[in-house]
C-alpha cells in the first residue's frame, strides 16, 4: 500500500488537488444555482474592477518585497495617508500655508539627503532643497479653488514622497542587517504610528471625495445600465462608472510602472538590486539610494491606490483594510512576481465580490473569504501563481 | 552573562547549574517581592485596613498588567523561544475570553471550570491553526496567524453569535466560592414576601428561591433589589431554570450589592416556594480579582520558566536556532512547534478568561488586530526570549499608556490645533495610544532589540562584578 503511494504519489496529489477543487465547484454551483445570470456576471464584473484596484496596492508591496526583502504590513497605511493628503488639497478650501511649506520641504530636504544626511552641507544641495520647496510650496497653494487638481496632485506626490523616504530613512535603513521577524515588527509598528497620526490629523469619520465626477454636468456619474444584455441574461447589469474609472486609472498606473521599471535607468537599477544586493553595490550602483526609490516608489502606488479607492467607496481609516485583503492576493499572486500581483488582486477581488453575493449579511466576501483563500494557498501551493519556488525545508 | 554567580558559589552538580534559584539570596529576594505583591491591596483605600496610600486605581491596573503579563508570556513561548512569528493572539485571546463566557452563561460553569476548560479549548484552537507551520515557516507563518485572527472573529461575529451577541457586549457574573451551607431557610407564599439584608463585598448572600407548590404557570419569583425594583430575569448575577414549557420554577441570585432586598411570589393563594440563603466568597472587587489574578500570574511565569529549562524548553530553543539542526539532533521539530502553538494558545486562553471575569464584559473590539500588534511590541519591548520580558514589556507599556497620555493630551490638544487649524482636538485622544506604542516599538528596534530584559541582564551582572567592571 505504502509503496503504491509513494510510486504515484504526483499522481495521488493531483488526484487530491482535483478532488478539492471538484468539491469546491460543487459547493459554488450550490450556491449560485438560484442566482440570475445576470447577478453572476454583474459579481464577476464588479469583481474584476475592485480587484483592479487591488492589484495596485499588491504591486506597491511586491515592488518592497523584490527590493529590499521586506513585506510592508504599513502598505495600508500609505494608502490613506496618501488618500488623505490628496483630499486636504482637493476638498479643503483654505489650504494651510504652513503646512504646505513643512511638507514641501520636509519632502525636500529627505530626498535630498538619501545617500546620507552631510550631502545638506554642500551649497549645491541647500540650493536645490531651498528652490524645490519653493517650487512645490508655490505648486500646491498657488491660485484659487480652480487649480486644485494642480494642488492635490503635488500635494500627493511630496506627501507619498515624504512618506515612503522618511519610512526608509528612519525606520528600514537602520536595521539592515536585522534578522526577518524584526523588518516585520518595524512594518507594523509603522503601520500603527501612521494609523496614529492619520487619525490625529483627518479623524475618523467618512470624507467625500469627489474626484469621479462628470465634467459635463458637475455632478456624479450615471451608472451604465447594459440594456442590451437584459433579454439574455434574465435581468439588468449595471456598472458604476467610478469603478471603471478606477479600473482604467489603476492599469495605467500599473503599466506606467512596469514601463519604469523595465525601460529606464532606474528601473534597471533596481531591478538589479532586488536580484542581489552585494553584486549590485560591487558594479557601483548605490544600493541605498535604490532602495529609498524604490520605498518612495511603493508609496507612490499605495497612494494612487488610495486616492482611486476613495474616489470610488469613499475615504476613512477603514481603507487601510483593503490592504490585510490584499496579503491574500500578493501570495497568491507570488511574493517575486509584478504580473502575478494584478492577477492575484483580480483573483481576490471576484472572489471578495462572490462571497458577498453567497452571503451578504455576514460579511463574508470582505471578512472571511480573502483569508480563506490565504490559508488555501498557504497550505497548497506558499509559492503563489508566479512565484519563485524557494527550495527551503520546513 | 546571566550566568555569573557571587564568589565563592560553584555549581558542582547538574542539579545546580539548572536550578531556577541559583543562590539562597536569589530565593529570598524572589520571595520577599512576591510577598511584597500580595501585600499591595492592604495600602489601598477599599482595602480591609483602609489605609489609603495607594489609589483603588492601581490595584485594577496591576491585575490587568499580570492579565497581559500571561498572554504576553504565551507569546514569548510561541515567539520569543520557538521562533514562529504570531499575528492572531489576540483572536486567541478572544477564544478564551468568549469560550468562558459562553461556558458561565449557557452552560452554568463556575469560574473555577470554565478557566480550565475554555484553556484548553483555546489550546486545541492553536494546534489547528499550528498545523501550517507543518509546510511553512518564517514571514508565511506570520500570515497563517493573520488569517486566524481574521477568520476567529468573523466566526464569533456571525455563525456563534447565538452565543456571542454578535458585536454587542457580553456581560459576565464574578468568581465565586460557595455557596457554602444555608443558614436560613424561609417559605414564601403570595401573602407574605420574604424581606432581608445582603451583606458586604467579599462575603455575599447567595439565595436559592424554588417553587415548591401551586400552580407553575400563573406563579412567578421576583427578586426586588435595594430601591425596589425587579430585577430582570437576564441579570448577570442570577440563574433561571424553566421547566419543559418554559415556566420558571427555580431562581438563583448572587446579592452583589449591599442592601434590603424583598423575595416576593406573585400567582395564587396557595403558591408556595422555599428559599434558602448561603454565604459565598465573591471575586467581584478589585481587590479581590488581585488576589486571584496576581498569584496565578506568578504561577503560570514561573510554569514557563521552568518549562524553559526541561526537555521541551531546550526544544523549543533549538527549533529557533536552527531547525534543520534540531532535526537531525533528534527533535521532532512539528511536534515541537505544534507544542509551542499549543500552549501559547493556552497561555492566552486563561488570560482572555481573566479579562472576561474582571471586567464582567467582554466585546469584539477588544480582540482585533491592534492588540494583537501591541501585544508583540510588549514583548519586544519587554525583551523576547528572556523569562522576564513579558512583565517588563508590559509594565513599561501600561506605564507609559497611564503616564504619558493624561500628560500629552491636554498639551498637544493645546498647540496641534493651533499650529495646523485642519486638525480637530477631539481626534487626539483616542490616536495618541497607537502612536505611543509604535513608536515605542521603533525606538527599541533600532537601538535594544534584545529589549528590557536585556539590559536588566547587564544590570545585574554588573551589579555582580562591582567595582570590578570585567
Amino acid at each position: 500500500m505504502l509503496e503504491i503511494i509513494k510510486k504515484y504519489e504526483a499522481q495521488l496529489r493531483w488526484a487530491l488537488y482535483a478532488l478539492g477543487a471538484a468539491l469546491l465547484l460543487l459547493f459554488l454551483a450550490d450556491q449560485l444555482a438560484g442566482k440570475k445570470a445576470a447577478r453572476i456576471l454583474q459579481t464577476l464584473l464588479s469583481g474584476i474592477l475592485v480587484g483592479g484596484v487591488y492589484g495596485l496596492v499588491a504591486l506597491g508591496i511586491v515592488v518592497i518585497n523584490k527590493a529590499s526583502g521586506v513585506f510592508n504590513f504599513a502598505h495600508g497605511w500609505m494608502m490613506v495617508v496618501g488618500g488623505m493628503i490628496f483630499w486636504s488639497f482637493f476638498s479643503v478650501s483654505e489650504i494651510s500655508l504652513l503646512g504646505a511649506a513643512l511638507l514641501a520641504t520636509a519632502t525636500m530636504l529627505l530626498a535630498m539627503s538619501t545617500a546620507s544626511f552631510s550631502r545638506l552641507r554642500q551649497r549645491r544641495t541647500q540650493l536645490l532643497v531651498l528652490g524645490g520647496s519653493l517650487l512645490l510650496t508655490a505648486l500646491m497653494t498657488a491660485g484659487g479653488s480652480d487649480w486644485r487638481w494642480l494642488h492635490a496632485l503635488s500635494g500627493a506626490f511630496a506627501g507619498a514622497m515624504l512618506t515612503g523616504l522618511a519610512v526608509e530613512r528612519f525606520a528600514i535603513r537602520p536595521l539592515i542587517g536585522q534578522p526577518l521577524f524584526t523588518a516585520v515588527l518595524m512594518t507594523l509598528a509603522i503601520a500603527e504610528v501612521l494609523h496614529g497620526v492619520t487619525q490625529i490629523a483627518w479623524g475618523t469619520v467618512e470624507l467625500n471625495l469627489p474626484i469621479f465626477v462628470n465634467p459635463a454636468t458637475g455632478s456624479r456619474f450615471q451608472p451604465i445600465r447594459l440594456e442590451g444584455l437584459r433579454e439574455l441574461l434574465d435581468g439588468l447589469v449595471i456598472v458604476r462608472v467610478e469603478l471603471v474609472i478606477a479600473f482604467v486609472l489603476a492599469l495605467v498606473a500599473f503599466s506606467g510602472f512596469i514601463i519604469f521599471f523595465r525601460y529606464t535607468s532606474v528601473g534597471l537599477a533596481m531591478r538589479a538590486t532586488a536580484e542581489d544586493q552585494q553584486l549590485a553595490q560591487a558594479v557601483g550602483l548605490r544600493v541605498r539610494v535604490i532602495l529609498a526609490i524604490s520605498w518612495a516608489a511603493a508609496a507612490f502606488l499605495a497612494s494612487i491606490a488610495g486616492v482611486l479607492q476613495g474616489g470610488a467607496v469613499g475615504l476613512s481609516l477603514n481603507i487601510s483594510l483593503v490592504a490585510l485583503r490584499v496579503f491574500p492576493a500578493v501570495l497568491l499572486g507570488g511574493l517575486e512576481s509584478i504580473s502575478g500581483a494584478f492577477i492575484g488582486g483580480i483573483l481576490i477581488g471576484i472572489v471578495e465580490q462572490f462571497g458577498t453575493l453567497i452571503n451578504s449579511s455576514q460579511q463574508v466576501g470582505t471578512n472571511l473569504a480573502p483569508y480563506l483563500v490565504l490559508m488555501l494557498v498557504l497550505v497548497l501551493k506558499p509559492e503563489g501563481l508566479f512565484g519563485e519556488k524557494r527550495i527551503e525545508r520546513v | 552573562m546571566a550566568n555569573i554567580k557571587p564568589a565563592g558559589v560553584f555549581d558542582t552538580t547538574y542539579e545546580d547549574d539548572m536550578a531556577i534559584d541559583r543562590t539562597r539570596r536569589d530565593k529570598f529576594w524572589k520571595n520577599l517581592a512576591f510577598c511584597a505583591l500580595l501585600l499591595v491591596p492592604l495600602l489601598s483605600a477599599s482595602g480591609p485596613l483602609g489605609l489609603g496610600l495607594l489609589g483603588d486605581q492601581y490595584i485594577g491596573l496591576i491585575a490587568r498588567i499580570a492579565i497581559y503579563v500571561i498572554a504576553v508570556q504565551g507569546l514569548n513561548l510561541l515567539v520569543g523561544y520557538t521562533g514562529q512569528i504570531s499575528l492572531g493572539h489576540a483572536a486567541f485571546m478572544g477564544v478564551g475570553a468568549y469560550g468562558s463566557a459562553i461556558l458561565a452563561r449557557e452552560l452554568g460553569f463556575s469560574f473555577w471550570l470554565a478557566l480550565p476548560t475554555s484553556a484548553l479549548l483555546t489550546g486545541m484552537l492553536g494546534l489547528l491553526f499550528g498545523l501550517p507551520s507543518l509546510r511553512v515557516k518564517g514571514f508565511y507563518l506570520a500570515m497563517a496567524t493573520l488569517a486566524a485572527q481574521f477568520i476567529i472573529p468573523w466566526a464569533l461575529e456571525y455563525p456563534l453569535a447565538g452565543w456571542t451577541g454578535g458585536t454587542r457586549p457580553l456581560s459576565l457574573p464574578a468568581p465565586m466560592i460557595g455557596p457554602f451551607t444555608p443558614y436560613a431557610r424561609d417559605s414564601v407564599s403570595p401573602e407574605t414576601p420574604l424581606d432581608f439584608t445582603a451583606g458586604a463585598a467579599f462575603i455575599v448572600d447567595v439565595i436559592a428561591v424554588e417553587l415548591t407548590a401551586g400552580a407553575v404557570d400563573s406563579a412567578r419569583i421576583d427578586i426586588l433589589q435595594p430601591g425596589g425594583a425587579p430585577l430582570p430575569y437576564g441579570d448577570v448575577n442570577m440563574t433561571v431554570t424553566r421547566d419543559a414549557a418554559g415556566n420558571v420554577i427555580a431562581l438563583r441570585y448572587i446579592a452583589s450589592k449591599a442592601g434590603a432586598y424583598r423575595v416576593q411570589l406573585a400567582g395564587a393563594a396557595e403558591a408556595r416556594a422555599e428559599v434558602r440563603r448561603g454565604k459565598a466568597l465573591s471575586f467581584a472587587t478589585d481587590t479581590a480579582m488581585y488576589y486571584l489574578i496576581v498569584p496565578l500570574a506568578v504561577l503560570l511565569m514561573f510554569l514557563a520558566r521552568n518549562l524553559i529549562r526541561t526537555r521541551t524548553g531546550r526544544a523549543f530553543i533549538s527549533v529557533r536556532d536552527n531547525d534543520l539542526a534540531a532535526e537531525l539532533l533528534g527533535v521532532n521539530v512539528f511536534a515541537t512547534k505544534l507544542r509551542a502553538f499549543f500552549l501559547s494558545a493556552v497561555y492566552a486562553g486563561i488570560a482572555g478568561c481573566l479579562l472576561a471575569f474582571e471586567r464582567n464584559s467582554i466585546s469584539l473590539q477588544m480582540f482585533q488586530l491592534d492588540l494583537s500588534i501591541e501585544m508583540l511590541a510588549m514583548l519586544i519591548i519587554g525583551g523576547a526570549g528572556y523569562p522576564l520580558g513579558a512583565l517588563f514589556g508590559v509594565t513599561f507599556i501600561r506605564l507609559l499608556q497611564e503616564a504619558a497620555i493624561p500628560a500629552l493630551r491636554p498639551w498637544l490638544s493645546d498647540w496641534l490645533p493651533q499650529l495646523f487649524p485642519f486638525i480637530d482636538a477631539v481626534n487626539i485622544t483616542s490616536a495618541i495610544n497607537p502612536i505611543l506604542f509604535g513608536g515605542a516599538l521603533i525606538v527599541f528596534l533600532i537601538l535594544e532589540p534584545r529589549g528590557i530584559a536585556h539590559r536588566w541582564e547587564l544590570l545585574k551582572a554588573a551589579w555582580k562584578l562591582r567595582p570590578y567592571a570585567y
